[in-house]
């Protein structure tokens, strides 16, 4: 099943009763509670959170991840319980021993996947995307000729209306701000489905920025960018050049996880994908199979 | 795009019960079972009516489960599932005012 996202970005006390999380807002007065076995997910964003330990532990015993952030907003801390997969320690060993021509055939394949995707969203804004297809079929082992690369300038060039000027940076002006946010719910989404499949996020199979926690994750997240920016166009087609983040622009966003996805034939919500991907991840690394499931934007 | 996850594949479990309490040993079977209730995650609707959002049809078959291993040994249960869809045609009245049924959960949700 699809279990939920909780993030927390104002003052807020959880503590919890009865297996569910209660939640004090401080600001309105409310409370709120949230069966904890159908959390996935829960990221605490502010100075003054306060959690009891209690409900710590129940969150764990319930295979929830629990990210906190810095002052920045940066996540720093991953929480996960010891044994989120019953073989655990022997899935992180198949991860931590894989070898360097298996991880750049997986990277391949998640490179094809992406600009196959990127291709997909291009075509659904009539954008010739020949360009880019031509790119995916010519994507080589460990992707040495960083095809992503260039499918990147190409993508980001003509993705979004001439009028917006657009240029991708993490802290540039509209609609980078949607494409982040966006990212951000896919990434904490993978980052679990990786930890629920008994791997470590943090070990990555391209990405290994030292300083990122979770590079495994940004590996495997990028075939699901392009459904982000689907999202994203959707929401310029509604509302032109004004692209500061409005409730009903965070509610399109917030609706991502349940998105249509077609993989491996067949349809399913984007969270549940994940896992099917990560589950297949894990697969690879053991040597039981060769193939990462990829979801196809239609 | 968001066919998959729609109006009639969430579903909500409702409990009703009517439950003896004329000794002290059935108000405890009583009190037990709306606790074992309430940490399945259930909500009241009103009295002795509870309420749970299921994401899913499977879902919801795990906690109609649930609920039939902690039955009381005596009173009156009884257990219903329906669709987000029929839920949300339910008209819920204060006094003569119309007000709102209970918010259908989200996948992801922000504070």
């Amino acid at each position: 099943m699809i279990k939920r996202t909780l993030y927390f970005g104002s003052q807020a006390y959880l503590r919890t009763n009865t297996e569910q999380m209660v939640i004090e807002l401080s600001e309105s007065g409310e409370i709120k509670s949230a069966p904890i076995e159908d959390i996935g997910v829960l990221i605490l964003d502010h100075q003054q959170i306060t959690i009891t330990q209690s409900l710590i532990a129940k969150l764990l015993a319930n295979n929830v991840a629990l990210i906190t952030c810095d002052n920045t907003h940066h996540p720093v801390g991953l929480m996960l319980n010891l044994d989120g997969h019953t073989l655990q320690s022997q899935k992180f060993q198949c991860q931590v021993e894989a070898s360097v021509p298996l991880k750049k055939q997986l990277w391949q394949q998640t490179v094809e996947a992406k600009l196959v995707n990127q291709a997909a969203v291009l075509k659904a804004e009539r954008i010739n995307n020949k360009y880019i297809l031509n790119l995916a079929q010519k994507v080589k082992s460990g992707d040495s000729d960083n095809c992503e690369a260039q499918a990147a300038s190409y993508y980001w060039k003509y993705i979004f209306p001439d009028f917006l000027e657009f240029r991708r940076e993490r802290y540039g002006p509209p609609p980078n701000n949607l494409l982040n946010y966006g990212y951000a719910l896919v990434r904490a989404i993978v980052a679990r489905g990786l930890v629920a499949s008994g791997l470590l996020p943090t070990l990555g199979i391209f990405h290994r920025n030292q300083y990122n926690a979770y590079c495994l994750a940004d590996d495997i997240m990028e075939p699901y960018r392009p459904f982000v920016d689907k999202i994203v166009c959707q929401i310029i087609r509604g509302n032109g050049r004004f692209l500061e983040m409005t409730p009903s622009m965070k509610k399109m966003l917030l609706e991502i996880p349940v998105m249509d996805v077609l993989i491996d034939g067949q349809k399913s919500p984007l969270m549940n994908a994940v896992q099917r991907t990560t589950a297949s991840l894990a697969k690879c690394f053991e040597g039981k199979g060769r193939k990462i499931l990829y979801p196809v934007l239609e | 795009m968001f066919n998959r996850l729609n109006a009639y594949r969430i579903m909500w479990v409702l409990v009703f019960f009517d439950l003896p309490t004329e000794t002290k040993k059935d108000r405890k079977q009583y009190a037990l079972f709306r606790k074992r209730v309430l940490a399945d995650g259930f909500q009241m609707f009103q009295f002795s009516m509870y309420i749970r959002h299921c994401s899913s049809r499977e879902n919801a078959d795990v906690h109609l489960k649930r609920i039939k291993s902690i039955l009381p040994p005596k009173g009156h249960v009884g257990i219903m599932c329906v669709t987000d869809k029929q839920f949300g045609m339910m008209e819920i009245f204060r006094g003569h005012d119309l007000v709102n049924g209970p918010e259908t959960i989200q996948q992801l949700e922000l504070f």
